[in-house]
């Protein structure tokens, strides 16, 4: 497909975004939900998955980037 | 996570993270120099949320410069850097003015360390929470100002785009995990007294 034939509905894509939106917000109340019906290690150990992961991914992109620029 | 309202005190057994871990360092060597009380996003992600944050946002009251060294120069031993400045009387009239950063090997996370300025800021120091996670303890915001003040910090638009905003989303994660014991004639205060009334229905 070339850029040219590309067709954007946009009324199709706000449905869409007001759907995912609707859709995130189940998920904090399913999530919150989660948490008050779980034990606390139970529900951390997913959350700190997540957490750490992000954290150690932009350790890793800092410590790279750093490391470009001393091989420079 | 029990929530004793009139102790004002949430018991947490949860596993701590690298951000909680983070958070701990550096409470445990400001308490020394001041009281603290952590407000914001890192307060909806203490209490469970699910989601990731740059920076951890910390409130002291007015410190006098030679405090102010003594906590630079045991931040400095402990690895912590400034973020704005590498000269502490520099950074000391910088606070004076607005945040300042501080970060420990690498930017991401960091603290976003501030005065306390205003009354909402005093309200939340003087009213805080304390946090105990086993033997280690955080003091963070009042739960009903922090749900008012994320819905403030929302971005303007329709409901509809709203719902999708971060803070909009801290805010019904705490509403949903304590709504049976924060104080809805304090959260409904502040809501009016930050003009959020309207938004108050995205929590429910």
């Amino acid at each position: 497909m070339k850029i040219c034939d590309v067709n954007i509905n946009l009324e199709e894509l706000k449905k869409f975004k007001e759907q995912n939106a609707k859709e995130r917000l189940e998920f904090i109340k399913f999530w919150a939900e989660y948490i008050k019906t779980h034990s606390d290690k139970e529900w951390s150990k997913q959350q700190n998955k997540l957490i750490n992961s992000q954290l150690r991914t932009a350790r890793g992109i800092v410590k790279e980037k750093s490391g470009k620029l001393k091989n420079r | 996570m029990i929530y004793n309202e009139e102790k004002k005190e949430i018991i947490s057994k949860r596993e701590l993270n690298d951000l909680d871990k983070f958070a701990l360092e550096f409470t445990d060597i400001i308490k020394k120099y001041a009281d603290y009380v952590i407000v914001s996003g890192y307060v909806s992600i203490l209490l469970g949320r699910s989601r990731a944050t740059e920076d951890i946002d910390l409130l002291i009251p007015s410190i006098k410069l030679v405090n102010f060294i003594l906590l630079w120069d045991d931040l400095k031993k402990s690895g912590f850097e400034c973020i704005n400045t590498s000269n502490p009387q520099k950074a000391f009239n910088m606070l004076e003015e607005h945040a300042i950063r501080f970060f420990k090997g690498v930017p991401i996370p960091n603290i976003e360390l501030k005065i306390i300025k205003n009354d909402l800021d005093k309200y939340s120091y003087e009213n805080k929470i304390k946090v105990i996670l086993g033997e280690k303890i955080l003091f963070i915001s009042p739960l009903e100002l922090q749900i008012a003040y994320k819905l403030f910090l929302a971005a303007e638009g329709p409901e509809a785009e709203l719902q999708s905003d971060k803070d909009i989303e801290d805010a019904k994660h705490l509403y949903t995990i304590f709504k049976e014991e924060i104080n809805k004639e304090e959260l409904l205060y502040f809501s009016k007294k930050l003009n959020v009334e309207g938004k108050l229905r995205l929590l429910k």
